[in-house]
């Protein structure tokens, strides 16, 4: 018996194959060096280091929930609820901060129940997806909106401040760097951590095949449960930085972010099948978003076609981004 | 004492018996050969071992003692290793990864400790560095090689395992002469080490090269065990076959020698694509002409490439005296062409939808229907049913209501209402009934009377010798052999399909 596929093509990648195999972020980081282009041509105004950081903080919090989405993405899953939960955590800290004093002890109790807060957020989707075995899509949605009734019932209506000392050092200095340096310092230094694990290089398996990841023994459940926890915690770290921007509480302000978390995810390279994931290039799809958005603002589209112009652009670089993949790993 | 035993272990999947019987006992220091015919419950059978499938029933026994297996971890955790048949890797993971993937060692309980990963992953690299070919490093990613570095890939983490009973599941079906040799050596070397090693293959000259005793499953059963150097390969062909096995199979009524004046309903000449190669062929009018061999050789592949499915890289098919060439199933479609598949959840079904859209679609296609009305479709509709006898509640039922059986009736149904030219099926009695099958072939022989081209490929042997005018034996993706009129016997069949090629 002779092999039965008779000719599989030969496996040396090339040289542009293999650039994208090492770092499949490529595609996306041309893509914002190019908005960023375009936003100086515009503007040479936004190209200023204050409104970079600007941009950085305002973004921060897509950042992070888009790094949170990577990491279910990476075992075939997704989360739906993830914008649920960051606002579920904003509340939540808010209304803690205030009701204890304000104070640096407060603001520290608070931000530690906050990251427990999304920790049991993002184990009950496991529990629910993983154990129970219910469609992720629906599974999620269904728990997005039972924590949007949660959010809502600690905080019925949105406005409520955080206290100044959480969102002056956000939107601050420390040792005359912006505060936002040290947070994608920090940043990169956890997803730098995170990428050595064994649970990631777990998950992707599970996302690749996850017949055959169970077959070769892997505990699945566990592993897509722990997946959800991490996108709990970092949804909790995107609830932080939201706060910082927006100092004050909304219960209703992370849904629309869920599929921008996706968006960017898809923008950055992952395939959203699983297996094959990257946060660095999460991280700039969410920044794709936000350069196409304040884009939108410095070409001085009328308000009433910026929707319009801002769905057009993402689907452009969607297309631009699935383009060069393709062409390349083909 | 014997390393494994296994006692009457079962496992039915719904009505179908997977494995009816299985016993088996693994000796520490032999290769135990376990052989089959296609369907048999040979991989059955490894997979419980492995944890993989759950028993119905019956006891497993490791070194006198008898255990629970959970599931996959909980087998690797009783020291057993398994090579998966249809593999068990990541695509997007690296060679060394793959390789420890089971095991992934740490540091810290929460990193990975990459030298000791890199230095036992090479533990096994190295074992293959002469044969495993260009391309092949520890950090490439698996979805890169090819399909016998893949295989290897796969024996190194089913070696990496390091446990007392290692089963291969075919392992050497990808792989050329210097792969297999250099995988023996390293066989003959845990043998030594006192392992116990099950394995399958089909290729009777390497069953004879590294195995020390071989177990026989037929129809779900474990039938015999022999030493291998107390027989030779027709006995064991022969109780693999059964009593019935020199017996001419034409008994079952197929029509012996057809006369075929009327031409040819198709034409296949030289054809060429991923998964076959020059392949050739005519069915007349009214033949019914059978593919055979073992799973996998190519028969599906030239079929879907046929109906515009898979890929053609050389060669033409004729329908009539012109050429017949479909880009897509819906130019197949439009000129005659029907096809079945055995496996409706892909290829035929519309799941969750009423019966009456499962059985139209196809006379929507090719009478350009772009308004229905349900009056005139059910007039249609009935009819082509009821030639099957399908058994319904009422066409606005869902399909999934209905069994295995009757679900393909109404696939096959659908093909009814516009007469083909040429029909595909490929095994399209996967998963059915007993009596769905009699139903099934009284009806493909009709429409082989009424003039239809039929091409069959059947993983049943019995299926195709009980039908077919005359059966092509496949081989490694080509046509070795051509079994007709009193040589279409169950001997005959596997002789050729288990040939060396």
């Amino acid at each position: 018996m002779t092999p039965t596929t008779i000719e599989t093509p030969s496996a040396r990648p090339g040289g542009l194959k293999l650039w994208l195999e090492r770092y499949p972020f490529l595609p996306a980081l041309i893509i914002v060096v190019a908005l960023l282009a375009l936003n100086g041509a515009f503007s040479p105004n936004s190209l200023s280091y204050r409104s970079l950081t600007g941009l950085l903080s305002t973004y921060m919090a897509l950042i992070m929930l888009a790094i949170a989405q990577t990491y279910v993405v990476s075992a075939g899953d997704i989360d739906l609820s993830a914008g649920a939960t960051l606002s579920l955590v904003n509340v939540a800290i808010v209304v803690l901060m205030e009701k204890w004093g304000g104070g640096t002890g407060a603001v520290v109790g608070a931000m530690i129940c906050g990251i427990l807060l999304g920790l049991a957020c993002g184990v009950i989707n496991g529990i629910v997806v993983a154990a129970l075995r219910l469609q992720a899509i629906v599974a999620t949605f269904a728990t997005s909106i039972f924590f949007t009734g949660v959010a809502l019932y600690i905080m019925p209506v949105a406005g409520t401040p955080a206290p100044a000392l959480f969102w002056r050092t956000y939107g601050g200095r420390l040792l005359g760097l912006p505060f936002i340096f040290y947070v994608l310092a920090a940043l990169a230094v956890l997803l730098f951590l995170l990428s050595r694990t064994r649970l990631v290089t777990q998950l992707l398996a599970v996302g690749d095949d996850q017949q055959a990841a169970y077959q070769t023994g892997l505990p699945v459940v566990l592993v897509r449960i722990k997946g959800y926890a991490l996108c709990g915690l970092f949804s909790a770290l995107a609830a932080f930085c939201l706060t910082g921007d927006t100092a004050s509480g909304d219960p209703l302000v992370g849904g629309k972010m869920t599929l921008y978390s996706v968006a960017a995810v898809v923008l950055g390279g992952s395939a959203l099948a699983g297996g094959w994931t990257t946060v660095v290039g999460s991280l700039l799809g969410a920044l794709t978003i936000g350069l196409v958005n304040s884009l939108v603002f410095f070409m001085g589209t009328p308000s009433e076609w910026q929707n319009f112009v801002q769905g057009l652009a993402i689907l452009l670089v969607l297309m631009a981004g699935v383009l060069a993949g393709r062409r390349a790993r083909a | 004492m014997s390393k494994l035993k296994l006692n009457g272990v079962s496992k039915a999947y719904g009505a179908t018996l997977a494995l009816r019987r299985g016993d088996l006992e693994i000796a520490a220091g032999e290769v135990h050969v376990l052989m089959g015919s296609n369907g048999s419950g040979k991989s059955t059978l490894c997979k419980i071992i492995a944890g993989s499938v759950r028993p119905d029933g019956g006891e497993i026994l490791i070194d006198g003692r008898p255990v629970t297996i959970s599931g996959p971890q909980s087998a690797r955790e009783q020291g057993i290793g398994i090579f998966y048949q249809e593999l068990s890797l990541a695509g997007n993971r690296s060679v060394e990864e793959n390789i420890c993937l089971a095991m992934l060692p740490v540091k810290a309980g929460l990193f990975i400790d990459r030298s000791a990963l890199k230095a036992r992953a090479a533990r096994y690299i190295d074992l293959f560095s002469e044969v495993s070919g260009d391309g092949f490093t520890a950090e490439t990613l698996v979805g890169n090689l090819r399909a016998d570095q893949r295989q290897l890939v796969e024996i190194m983490k089913a070696l990496a395992s390091e446990a007392p009973i290692l089963i291969f599941d075919e392992p050497t079906s990808a792989l050329d002469r210097a792969q297999v040799e250099r995988f023996f050596g390293i066989l003959r070397g845990l043998k030594r080490d006192g392992r116990g090693i099950i394995f399958i293959s089909h290729r009777m000259d390497e069953i004879t090269a590294i195995g020390d005793r071989v177990t026989i499953i037929r129809d779900g059963e474990t039938i015999k065990t022999l030493n291998l150097s107390e027989t030779d390969p027709a006995t064991v062909i022969r109780l693999m076959v059964g009593g019935a096995g020199d017996m001419p199979a034409s008994q079952s009524s197929a029509p012996a020698v057809a006369n075929f004046s009327t031409g040819a309903a198709m034409t296949v000449d030289r054809l060429s694509g991923v998964g076959f190669r020059n392949v050739s062929f005519e069915v007349a009018k009214g033949e019914i002409l059978g593919l055979g061999g073992l799973h996998g050789q190519g028969q599906s592949a030239v079929l879907r490439a046929i109906f515009g499915a898979g890929s053609i890289t050389s060669g033409e098919i004729r329908i009539g005296s012109d050429r017949f060439d479909a880009k897509k199933p819906r130019d197949a479609i439009r000129r005659g062409c029907a096809y079945v598949s055995g496996d409706r959840g892909r290829d035929g079904v519309i799941a969750g939808r009423p019966i009456i859209e499962n059985v139209t679609p196809i006379h929507y296609l090719r009478d350009r229907l772009m308004i229905a009305r349900p009056s005139s479709l059910r007039q249609k509709a009935m009819p082509a049913l009821e030639a099957m006898h399908t058994k319904f509640a009422s066409l606005m039922h869902p399909i999934n209501s209905l069994s295995g059986g009757n679900q393909q009736k109404v696939i096959i149904a659908r093909w009814l209402i516009d007469r083909p030219d040429v029909l595909l099926l490929d095994d399209p009695t996967k998963g059915i009934d007993l009596s769905a099958k009699a139903d099934l072939f009284a009806l493909i022989r009709q429409l082989a009377a009424d003039g239809l081209g039929i091409l069959l490929y059947s993983s049943e042997d019995a299926e195709l010798l009980g039908n077919a005018n005359r059966i092509l034996v496949f081989n490694g993706g080509s046509v070795t052999r051509e079994l007709t009129g009193e040589d279409r016997t169950r001997y005959n069949l596997y002789q050729a399909a288990y040939e060396a090629a």
